[in-house]
């Protein structure tokens, strides 16, 4: 019976992989693997997360306390495994609330957060707000709380979870030379959130979710259950996206750039930069672990721009830009 | 605003060698160099996909390269900085001109600095003091857009651009 239906699962994710254009198959190993271990080792208790979890943030939040003590207590262990035929619909059809949606940004964000804090400088922090909150203007999303921060990490990258968190690290930041080059870069992370990119990744693995969260259905809307479906810390922000949904988020990121009145020559310019340097350094090997090439990008760029932007003049505002100290 | 070399490109031909003012570049398709930074020029030459320009200037979306015999202004987004050929993961050393195809486990890290790998992100701990502090960093949409019109900032309507037809037919198992 759980047979058939892990392969019922896998054929249906299958199809809607390839209806979306994700890559699955890295995510789908490694969840069903997570979610197999975690079934065996639950037997006795199943609405308790996995051992494999480290400390739950949710402990040290402020939200909402979880639910499963309660329901682990109230839930009497289940003779078999079934789907939750809910949580399948959902997985297969459905859309988070903007309440999930914030739910779980605001849970990546804290994880990130706490491998990387902000950096101590609260005049850049303000006018990198100041900056992405003009262009996510131009986005056409307003119903989330459009938040930016730089990461005090030598490393080059940029980060978007949903909900509207945006950072981008100081060692990307000290690249850029004008306010155009900064509002390209947010402008991709924007379009991230815009384009819900990583809630459809965390949507396809929250179809193996319900397998192996069958059992424990009842501790539903906790925190606990965010972590569980979006992994250890912020993992998903190593796991990366579909090398589409970066291409889409360069070509949607220009245009809000471009919309805000900046130069729309700032994204492909931080490109090129990216572009020129040496493969061996070790500050963009999660950059390109996680996203494809900057030339591969500057290409592809390249073939939906071609004349499109040709009459478009916007402001570099280099005078303005702030200087990291 | 002109500036007169990729200032990345230029850091790092001054490392490698300080003589020439030029940065190297990849033609990234093939294309036309125009005489002036505008399609509406006259054509000043041609550089076809994977030939070595040299770039000389920027200005807004063009590049001014030399390539082969002819000068001439290109679209910045038909060139990668660098000569590391047209691209793909792991290569873009521009001082290696012959690059290889990197093996990640052989990645050298950069003295002194230190990255943000994926074990830091999963092992990371959830920071409810970190984010407080971000929340209290944001703006209101009314901050950000007088903000914008101090420096003459105004909504422009630019259309979206279309996602680009797929360049070969293949397989529709294929999601990549």
């Amino acid at each position: 019976m759980k047979t058939k239906l892990m392969v019922l699962a896998i054929s249906l994710l299958a199809f809607n992989g390839v209806a979306s254009g994700f890559d699955l198959g890295k995510l789908l190993e490694e969840r069903l693997n997570q979610e197999l271990n975690k079934d065996k080792k639950n037997q006795p208790a199943p609405a308790q997360p996995a051992p494999a979890q480290p400390a739950p943030p949710a402990q040290t939040t402020t939200n909402p306390p979880p639910a499963n003590a309660q329901s682990a207590a109230a839930t009497p262990p289940p003779a078999k495994q079934k789907i939750d035929a809910r949580q399948l619909g959902f997985a297969l059809f459905g859309e988070y609330t903007i309440e999930e949606e914030n739910r779980i940004g605001r849970q990546i964000a804290g994880n990130l957060l706490g491998a990387v804090p902000l950096v101590r400088d609260d005049n850049l922090q303000r006018y990198v707000n100041l900056v992405g909150n003009w262009v996510a203007q131009q986005s056409g999303r307003n119903d989330v709380s459009w938040r930016f921060g730089v990461v005090d990490s030598d490393d080059i990258n940029a980060f978007a979870s949903p909900g509207g968190y945006i950072f981008v690290t100081k060692g990307l930041y000290r690249r850029l030379n004008n306010e155009a080059e900064l509002a390209g870069v947010l402008g991709h992370e924007i379009a991230h959130v815009t384009k819900k990119h990583h809630l459809k990744v965390l949507k396809q693995s929250s179809l193996i979710g319900a397998l192996g969260q069958a059992a424990s259905s009842k501790a539903k809307d906790s925190d606990q259950v965010v972590q569980n479906l979006i992994g250890n810390g912020a993992e998903i922000m190593a796991r990366g996206l579909d090398k589409n949904a970066e291409f889409e988020a360069d070509r949607v990121g220009m245009v809000f750039a471009a919309r805000a009145g900046y130069d729309p020559w700032g994204l492909p310019t931080v490109l090129q930069d990216l572009a020129g340097l040496p493969a061996k350094d070790s500050r963009t090997s999660l950059l390109y672990k996680t996203h494809p090439h900057p030339a591969d990008r500057l290409a592809k760029l390249g073939e939906a721009v071609d004349g499109r932007l040709d009459g478009v003049r916007g402001k570099d505002l280099a005078d303005r830009f702030y200087r990291i100290r | 605003m002109k500036r007169f070399l990729i200032p990345a490109a230029a850091l790092m031909l001054s490392a490698a060698t300080a003589s020439a003012l030029a940065a190297p570049g990849t033609v990234l398709r093939d294309e036309k160099l125009y005489s002036q930074p505008s399609a509406t020029s006259n054509v000043a030459g041609s550089a076809t996909k994977g030939a070595s320009v040299n770039i000389l200037a920027k200005q807004g979306g063009w590049l001014r390269v030399t390539a082969g015999k002819s000068t001439g202004w290109i679209r910045l987004l038909s060139v990668r900085a660098g000569a590391g050929g047209l691209g793909g993961a792991g290569i873009g050393d521009v001082v290696g001109a012959a690059t290889t195809k990197s093996d990640p486990s052989k990645v050298a890290a950069v003295a002194g600095l230190r990255g943000l790998h994926d074990a830091d992100l999963k092992q990371a701990k959830y920071n409810a003091e970190e984010l407080t502090r971000l929340d209290a960093l944001s703006v209101t949409t009314t901050q950000a857009r007088s903000f914008a019109g101090q420096s003459g900032l105004a909504a422009v309507n630019v259309p979206a651009l279309p996602e680009p037809k797929p360049a070969q037919t293949s397989s529709p198992w294929e999601n990549n």
